[in-house]
């Protein structure tokens, strides 16, 4: 038996709370996009305000949703591509629960206004220390079961992990690195520029790092198993790894073009942003070549639709990316809501569908039975698609028409709008943009629900077999 | 030995949980070639822009790009459009700018964004005001419409003081009085006005007095404009105004833009609100 073989146990649990906090996470994504939409929505609550709940809403989907997505991914790739049971039952309990409860800390602090002020790093400096010391539980339990694996060779998605795990520890500790001066408060040990691109350097490569290699861990795993087919190239994957792997390191810079930093380390970062076009793609075509004779599959199963579509997103957003952080493109585009579209281009469409699309499948797996309804997923398929495409397209639109109010300037020579008009002119595409993350969360809602009941249809039937079985 | 053999082609020969396995295909050819064409792409871009770091400095690119540079490019292309009316700015009062029609339609063009990103915020962005603070678009001038003294207002700010009134001053009882007096425009005929020396600073005709900051009482117009009207004119009189002895007294003050926009800056300012509609 399976079960025997391997651990699930824990790894069901983080299945679940994924499914939890993708709820959660859009839920708030959805609020914080409705009160730039609708300002009364703030209700004069300081803990309510867009400024506290927005790091909630970037900290529960990066870190709640997808740390639990790769955990469990993770967890379970690693087992049966090594036809080996994990090194730590108990540590990888020990990552379940470290990680759980620092979402909780991060629930706590971050409307109350405690923060490092880093993006995507708002936490303070004791909850960093926790999320250090769970991380590197989680790496060497990873690292300790592929050298116990019973397989020669090391199958690609563990590479990915692996480079996402080496990675992730490098950049969290350097970017954490800070003075406390007490419990609740630090100050980074980096200061003006410096502390900037150290910053960004975090910032790109949760990006690069986090959320692209660990899910093309993800992809190489469960796409060929999903669609029953062999990955389309062994050689196109080792090349794209390592191109991933060097190249991503320098983006950083690309994210303060016209700044304090000196040109030429802007000019790097883009000039290597470009140049991360094809090695992305090479990640893309191989999961979508490996469906190549059958497509026809697609018309069927609704779990491979989601990873289909997740390549697909991920293909647009990381041929975008690049576009955007050359300078002259940058010089528009730059803090306009095309950066905000551009990021829900990824989050959305590529992380949340390929991860959506591996807990399904590894949600039968786990419970070993199908889905409560297969309707259900192809809703929420469509709703994932729909939303998401609705919000980048108002994104695509209010941040191009920013940029070109900002900069418009008349006969005289002088500024045509001022910043108050741009900000009345994005109101439809704010409106619009809550109500795609409004479709988007309501599929969220559906899986948790579809779940629920496949799980609940599980026990009921372990319970009637063994009912059974003793009769 | 391992079997490379699968039905969808040559594998490498591994397979992991059963049924993972890798062909052999290359990369697409297309997909080499962006490859190739990327590293070059990183080639010329570093060439043309200023990029790898040196010993001692950095290569500063074939193009002689900077961003400082592209900066003073873009503006000087706007600044030389603004010129021909810019140049003659400096020695002319805001006055004599008024005058000038040609002047006058640049100043209020160029004034739009300054007055929307400066004064929008407490006056609207049409000068219509907001709860307590003033309209700029009527002719009701608590400092006085002309241009000069608008002018000044701008730089200078302008804060001024009514003490409170209520306590020793006036009972309850003559508050109302004199507040529903307000209320109906009256006041002049109310015995309380001079008797209490309102009069002194909003004057026998009560339409206030522009040296002073004092309120026309007759008008209408409410400074402090609220939903009961009566009650803000009550508290306004018991409490007065920037009243340093009376904690619940109103705080009105204009502060002063001297410090934060330029002469030429604020004389625009002061055409483009006078041209708002209420000017004197």
């Amino acid at each position: 038996m399976e079960e025997t073989k391997y651990d699930f146990d824990v790894i069901r649990w983080f299945s679940i709370m994924a499914v939890v906090y993708l709820v959660v996470g859009t839920l708030v994504g959805t609020f914080i996009a409705s009160q730039l939409a609708w300002p009364f929505l703030n209700f004069d609550i300081a803990e309510l305000t867009f400024g506290r709940l927005r790091p909630l809403h970037t900290n529960a989907v990066i870190f709640a949703f997808g740390g639990c997505t790769l955990f469990a991914t993770a967890f379970y790739s690693v087992q049966r591509t090594g036809g080996t049971s994990l090194w730590s039952p108990k540590m990888a309990w020990f990552t379940f629960w470290g990680w759980n409860l620092i979402i909780v800390a991060a629930v706590i602090t971050l409307p109350l206004g405690i923060t490092q002020s880093k993006e995507y790093a708002e936490l303070e400096w004791p909850i960093d220390l926790a999320i250090a010391v769970v991380w590197l539980s989680f790496g060497l339990n990873f690292i300790m079961t592929i050298a116990k694996r019973k397989t020669s060779h090391i199958y690609v998605s563990n590479w990915f992990f692996m480079g996402m795990f080496v990675m992730i520890t490098y950049l969290h500790v350097v970017n954490s690195l800070a003075i406390p001066v007490s419990l609740f408060k630090s100050y980074s040990i980096f200061s003006g520029v410096q502390d900037a691109m150290i910053q960004w350097w975090w910032g790109h490569n949760a990006v690069g790092f986090y959320l692209t290699a660990g899910f093309l861990g993800i992809m190489y795993y469960f796409v060929p198993k999903q669609a029953n087919r062999p990955i389309f190239s062994y050689r196109l994957s080792v090349l794209h790894f390592w191109a991933l792997m060097f190249g991503y390191v320098w983006l950083g810079a690309h994210h303060l073009q016209y700044t304090a930093l000196p040109d030429w380390t802007g000019s790097v970062g883009a000039a290597i942003s470009l140049a991360m076009i094809i090695p992305s793609w090479g990640g893309a075509i191989n999961g979508m070549m490996t469906l190549s004779g059958a497509w026809d599959k697609l018309r069927e199963d609704y779990i491979l639709r989601f990873m289909i579509m997740s390549l697909a997103f991920y293909a647009m957003s990381t041929f975008e990316g690049p576009v955007m952080s050359a300078k002259s493109v940058n010089a528009l585009s730059h803090y306009t809501d095309w950066t905000v579209g551009h990021v829900h281009s990824g989050a959305l469409g590529w992380v949340a569908m390929v991860s959506a699309g591996a807990l399904y499948h590894m949600i039968e797996k786990l419970w070993g039975i199908k889905m409560y309804s297969a309707k259900l997923v192809n809703i929420h398929f469509w709703t994932s698609t729909i939303g998401t495409v609705v919000y980048i397209t108002a994104m695509w639109v209010s941040g191009i028409m920013q940029g070109l109010m900002w900069r418009d300037y008349d006969e005289f020579g002088t500024l045509t709008y001022t910043f108050a008009e741009s900000v009345a002119a994005m109101h439809p595409y704010y409106a619009m943009r809550a109500i795609g993350g409004m479709i988007f969360f309501s599929g969220g809602v559906i899986m948790l629900y579809n779940v629920i009941m496949t799980i609940r249809k599980a026990s009921t039937e372990r319970s009637s077999t063994a009912a059974a079985a003793t009769a | 030995m391992s079997d490379n053999s699968n039905p969808h082609g040559q594998t490498t020969g591994h397979v992991w949980d059963e049924t993972l396995a890798e062909l052999t295909n290359p990369p697409p050819k297309w997909w080499m070639l962006g490859l190739h064409a990327s590293w070059i792409l990183v080639v010329l871009y570093t060439l043309y822009y200023p990029s790898w770091p040196l010993l001692n400095g950095h290569f500063k690119g074939l193009a002689g790009w900077t961003s400082i540079g592209e900066f003073k490019k873009d503006m000087k292309e706007v600044t030389d459009i603004r010129a021909k009316y810019e140049d003659k700015l400096p020695g002319m009062s805001a006055a004599a700018i008024l005058a000038d029609d040609e002047l006058k339609n640049y100043v209020i063009r160029s004034s739009k964004v300054l007055y929307g990103d400066n004064c929008a915020a407490c006056h609207g962005s049409g000068g219509g005001g907001n709860p307590g603070y003033p309209a700029l678009v009527d002719d009701d001038w608590l400092f006085g419409g002309s241009i000069d003294l608008i002018n000044t207002s701008i730089a200078n700010g302008r804060k001024a003081m009514m003490p409170k009134m209520g306590g020793a001053q006036l009972s309850t009882a003559e508050i109302d009085k004199l507040a529903g007096a307000i209320h109906n425009g009256t006041v002049v005929s109310e015995p309380l006005y001079a008797a209490k020396g309102c009069i002194g600073c909003h004057g026998p005709d009560g339409k206030g007095m522009a040296a002073l900051g004092s309120a026309n009482l007759v008008d209408k117009i409410w400074r402090f404009a609220a939903k009961d009207q009566l009650a803000s004119i009550k508290a306004t009189i018991a409490h007065g105004v920037n009243d340093p002895t009376d904690p619940s007294t109103r705080k009105a003050e204009m502060p002063a833009w001297k410090e934060r926009l330029t002469d030429i800056q604020i004389k625009k300012l002061a055409v483009y609100v006078h041209a708002l509609g209420g000017g004197q």
